[in-house]
């Protein structure tokens, strides 16, 4: 039982870190394209919105797997 | 009147998103009856019509850039439907009492919501697309640009609903219970931040998943007309 409590906590820890990087990392680069040409600023935040969900859709997996796990304690 | 519904075997979700439906039908037909009345000048119109019309302008300028005139022009009611019944569901979650008062989830928050709008969108972009292409020729676009490029095209299109159905109810989900577990900690003050974050949430999430939407029904109509423009050659 401990086991599964500590693999869930891993999942969802490990399923964070890399995607939080990936987000960082674009919308740091989204702020300076918009900085940059203020005139395409719209077109930038959905273009942004739109990788950074994809992005949230791995660390939802990794959720996932660490609900499934809590759930067979 | 709960305990009817209960016995029915409506649950929780479902009866919040029923009272969602109907109170935004009602909306939508008082700011339609209005629109009929007075016509469309905006000055003409009372407080609820002129609202209605820069939310629905809003919303078209907005998905008229992603998906492009023509298509934006069909199938717009279908796109702001979703994102508006999204936010409405996202946002009731912030009603006081949420999740502890019978009859009263946020219906996001559970899995059979997001994937039934998830299906609707998944047969919609599949007939949006056959009726653009005039016909079955529409999922030649599977096998293109290179044929064997084919089981990766055709595996995208089951996993494109299966991804929107758990990035939708994982996000609500989470923050629901981030804020209830923060509840049970510190029931002062400490869920406050969180409930900020997840207004954003909410519409982030709505946002998303429309434009998703969006692009798919866009992608859809494009690949049919093609096929439809080649077929005449």
């Amino acid at each position: 039982m401990n086991m599964i409590a500590i693999a869930a906590a891993i999942a969802i820890g490990l399923a964070t870190i890399a995607p939080a990087i990936a987000q960082g990392i674009t919308a740091g680069k989204a702020l300076d394209g918009m900085a940059k040409q203020p005139e395409v600023a719209g077109e930038i935040r959905t273009a942004m919105i739109l990788a950074l969900a994809f992005m949230e859709a791995l660390t939802i997996y990794g959720l996932l797997v660490a609900i499934l796990l809590i759930n067979k304690i | 009147m709960i305990k009817f519904l209960y016995s029915i075997g409506m649950t929780d979700a479902m009866i919040t998103s029923s009272v969602i439906t109907i109170v935004l039908s009602a909306v939508a037909i008082a700011g339609g009856r209005a629109l009929k009345k007075n016509g469309d000048v905006k000055s003409s119109g009372g407080k609820l019509q002129t609202a209605l019309e820069i939310a629905v302008e809003k919303l078209y300028n907005f998905f008229e850039g992603i998906m492009g005139e023509y298509a934006c022009r069909k199938y717009f009611p279908l796109v702001a439907t979703i994102f508006i019944y999204i936010l409405c569901c996202n946002y009731s979650g912030l009603l006081p009492m949420a999740g502890h008062f019978p009859g009263l989830k946020p219906p996001t928050s559970s899995i059979n919501f997001p994937m039934g709008i998830a299906v609707v969108v998944f047969f919609a972009t599949q007939i949006i697309g056959i009726r653009e292409a005039h016909g079955i020729r529409f999922f030649k676009h599977l096998f293109q640009p290179v044929a064997f490029i084919f089981p990766i095209m055709f595996a995208e299109q089951f996993v494109r609903p299966l991804s929107l159905t758990l990035r939708l109810y994982g996000n609500v989900y989470g923050e629901e219970a981030v804020i209830s577990s923060f509840f049970d900690m510190v029931p002062l003050l400490l869920p406050i931040p969180m409930q900020v974050l997840s207004i954003l949430m909410g519409a982030v999430q709505a946002l998303v998943f429309s434009l998703l939407t969006a692009i798919y029904i866009g992608e859809a109509v494009e690949a049919g007309e093609h096929l439809r423009k080649d077929s005449h050659h």
